[in-house]
Parts: C-alpha cells; structure tokens; sequence
C-alpha cells in the first residue's frame, strides 16, 4: 500500500519535472521515468499484462522514436569550404575564427555543431535544398541566391589577384575562387599556371608559399565576409545579429580576430 | 510579466497534481484481486484452458477488438508508406558514423532482446505479455540495431519487398481466421485447436497462434517502418 501511494504521488512530479526541462533530450528522459513509474503502478494493481506493453512501448520504444526524432533538428549544420585561420581542421579538431562564432552561436541556440567540408560553390546548393543551415568559410555573398538570407559582414576583406607564369587561362567572372583552396596551393607548389581571384583569408594562405613566380594585384573591395543562412532558417538569421553585434560591443570580435589573423 | 506567468502555472500544477494525488489515493481500491469469477467473460476463458486470462479474454473471446487493434498499427505503417512515398527516394548525406558505445552495446545486447521478444510473444498464454508486447520488444532491437550498422549496411541486408509481403500476409491470415468461422456460422471452426492440458507450451487452442501471427505482423512492421524511413528520408 505504502509503494502504490508513494508511485502515485511520483507520477505528477516526474511529469512536471518533464514539462519544465528545456533541453529536449532531458524531457524525453522525463517521459521514459513516467512511464516505468507507469508500469510499476499498473503491475501492482494485478494487471502484469498492461504493465510489460507499457513499458515495452512507453518507455523502450517511444523514447527511442523520439530521441530519433530529435536527432536531427538538434544539430547546427554548416557547410563550410575550409579556409585556414578562419575555418579548418587542425589535427582531430576544427579552429579558426568563424568556428569560435558559429561555436558560440551554437551554445546560444542550444544545437550541436556539425561542420561538413565541401568546395565552395557547392554550399549555395546545399543551402537552398536545406541540407545545411548555414555557410562559412570565408564566404563572399554578392553572387549568391536572392533566398540565402544573410547577416553583417563580420571581418572585412579585399581582393586580390594572382596571375602568372607567363601562359595563363583567361580569368570568367564569377565567385572570387572555386574548388578546394588545397588544390590552389597545390597548384601554387608546383608553378603551374593559375589565374585567380582570391579574397583576403585565401590568399593569406596561399601566401605561406613562395609567390615569386606569380603577379599579384590588390583590389580595394567593399566587400566582407559573413555567414550564408539557409532561407529556411530565418530564426538563425536573428540569433546570429544578436550575437555579432554582442561581439563587436564588448569588443571580443576584434580580439577574436587578431587571435586568429595575424 | 513572464515571473508572473511562470508562478501562476507552477500554482496551477500543484494544486492540478494535489487533487490528482487526492483522487488517487482516496479512490483506488487497495484491496487484492477478486477471488472469485463473478464476470460471464472470465467464465468463458476459463473453459478454453488457458492460462493466462487476459490472454484467453483478448485473443478468443474478444478477438474482434484486437483485430482492429492490429489494423490501427497496419494503418500506421500504411500512413507512414504514404507520406513518405510522397517525398520520394533519396541518397543520404555523408553519415556521421554512431559512437563505439552504441556499436559495441548493440552487438551485445540484440540477440538478448530478440530472444526476450520471442520468448514473450511464444509464452502469451501462460505468462503475462503476449503478441504485442513481445513484437515491440523485438522491433525496439532492431531499431537498436538499425542504428548501430548504420543506414547502408540495413539497406542492403533487409530486403523491403519481401517484409512488405510478409507483413500483409499475416495481417490477411489473422483476419481470415477470424472472420472466416463467423461468416460460415460454424463456431467449431473457431477453435480448431483443442485445448490441452493447462500450463504446457502447446495448449490454450488457438490463443497461441494468435499471438504468434499478431508478434509477427508487429515485429515485421516494425523493420518496414525502418526501412522506409531510411529510404525516403536518407536517415533513420
């Protein structure tokens, strides 16, 4: 008798405990304890039969759908094309300045962050169909789809051009560099003859590497970087100003920045 | 504003969950069960010898209602058949590989559940779960294993035309040998099986392969479920 009541009185308190969590996971959790306290207050009224199916279900097999279910809208998806000192891997592990803010804005919403590398004229696609949320990695928005929603440049940038040697393919128009920047360098080791726009980031990086052999031309550009936001992820676009314009008052964006700039 | 709501509603939960425990408490009968059959019903299942009551009750004397029990989760499959045959095919994204917890915890603990759902699904008439409880079981380790070999591996293994068939057809067999006695208005033909002697696996008439036929159709449902999802929606 003393069990039955004290289950009794547990099963309002564990779904309140459910209702007031705000991560989802530990609500989820909440509602598996409900049911096991369910099931045990249905097996000590005689009824063993109830009890197994509630378990089975509430507690086993709907936790499991949901944790599924969540698995998916708990994650933070950027496609990033991968851009030393702003986004890269190093060793097991991603740094770079853009990281630390797509980092921070993560904690903010209380996502998981997944960074997935591509070539950069990719990330335009995946964007627009909703398989990323949002894009980095040194992104310059002019040319891009009127839907791909965006923020205030964060760090500001300028144009360059490398040319050379001698024989080289005439430039098109288009997004400042297209490709792996990994090749480029690649290319660049090898002198074989490339013709490129480049923005500031990349070309930093390409500039680890000797350039005598190219002709480099600067361009002054209004242009900056910013994040690309999926156009069905409007709320982002919000949470992403909040947090930039945070950063630029307390100053920790031009701290972040020369951390990982110079 | 938000303070004051948030006081209102934790006012409003407790008094909610005070009466709850109230009505509760004051109102359930704590005796122990009723020693004696005085319910028509119980007196029916009584005579087809089987040991499990409930079971007798809902897979002999009352097998229409779970006959439409086992239609509600066919409908269920159906529905998910339909709205995501409606997003079309799709290739999943690279898939981020499960941890090593989850791969080795499966491989460890799937031939137990399986076994544990068999095991309940065979035992419906003598100890308490039966066909239902046993398929959930079972399908919440397959879950558990469709998720640790991931999506390529499950969709190359499982075969979705094969359990698409075989799921409809246990779900024709039950209704067939349901409805079929009632349609010829020949009642022998409802219990084919004779009862047995009690407590033995083999007894109980047909409670058994009802409940063999109804852990089937649910377990089968439950990987065509899985299979679809990873199908149309590139994860599981």
């Amino acid at each position: 008798m003393i069990a039955r009541i004290v289950l009794l009185v547990l099963l309002p308190i564990t779904a309140g405990f459910a209702l007031i969590q705000r991560r989802r996971l530990y609500a989820i959790i909440g509602m598996a304890l409900f049911s096991l306290l369910l099931a045990s207050v249905f097996f000590l009224e005689h009824a063993p039969d109830v009890a197994i199916t509630e378990a089975a279900v509430g507690a086993a097999l709907v936790t499991f759908v949901y944790v599924l279910a969540i698995r998916k809208t708990g994650r933070l998806t950027v496609a990033a094309s991968e851009v030393p000192s702003l986004i890269e891997r190093v060793g097991g592990r991603i740094t770079g300045l853009e990281w630390e803010i797509l980092d921070r804005l993560a904690r903010r919403v209380g996502l998981d962050l997944v960074v997935q590398f591509m070539p950069v004229e990719e990330i335009e696609g995946a964007l627009l169909r909703g398989d990323a949320d949002l894009g980095a990695g040194g992104m310059i928005l002019d040319g891009f789809n009127q839907r791909i929603l965006r923020c205030e440049p964060h760090l500001p940038t300028a144009r360059f051009t490398v040319r050379g040697p001698s024989e080289a393919p005439p430039i098109e128009e288009g997004p400042p560099m297209a490709g792996y920047l990994a090749d480029l360098v690649e290319a660049v080791r090898q002198r074989e003859p490339v013709h490129v726009r480049l923005d500031l980031a990349r070309f930093l990086a390409l500039s680890r590497n000797a350039l005598d052999a190219y002709a480099v031309l600067r361009h002054e550009d209004e242009a900056g970087y910013a994040f690309a936001i999926a156009p069905s992820r409007s709320d982002l676009q919000s949470h992403l100003a909040a947090l930039l314009d945070r950063l630029r008052e307390t100053g920790e964006l031009n701290r972040l920045i020369e951390r990982h700039l110079r | 504003m938000k303070r004051k709501k948030t006081v209102l509603l934790g006012i409003a939960a407790v008094t909610l969950s005070a009466c709850f425990c109230a009505v509760a408490i004051l109102g359930f009968d704590f005796r122990g069960p009723r020693t004696e059959p005085i319910d028509p019903w119980i007196v029916a299942a009584e005579a087809l010898g089987t040991q499990n009551i409930i079971s007798a009750i809902y897979l002999n004397v009352r097998l229409f209602d779970t006959i439409i029990e086992v239609l509600v989760f066919a409908i269920a499959a159906l529905g998910v058949r339909y709205y995501l045959t409606a997003r079309g095919r799709r290739r999943e994204a690279d898939a981020i590989p499960e941890s090593r917890v989850v791969r080795v915890a499966a491989d460890v603990l799937l031939p137990p559940i399986v076994l544990l759902g068999i095991y309940i699904v065979l035992h419906g008439h003598l100890s308490p779960g039966g066909g239902f409880a046993g398929g959930v079981i079972a399908g919440t380790g397959l879950l558990l294993a469709a998720i640790a070999l991931g999506t390529e591996t499950v969709r190359s293994r499982i075969s979705s035309s094969v359990l698409e068939w075989v799921e409809w057809a246990v779900l024709c067999g039950i209704i067939v040998l349901a409805v079929v006695p009632v349609t010829l208005s020949r009642p022998a033909l409802a219990n084919p099986i004779g009862p047995g002697t009690m407590g033995r696996l083999l007894s109980g008439g047909t409670t058994l392969l009802y409940s063999m036929l109804i852990g089937v159709k649910v377990f089968v449902g439950s990987w065509v479920i899985v299979r679809r999802f990873i199908d149309h929606r590139g994860e599981i």
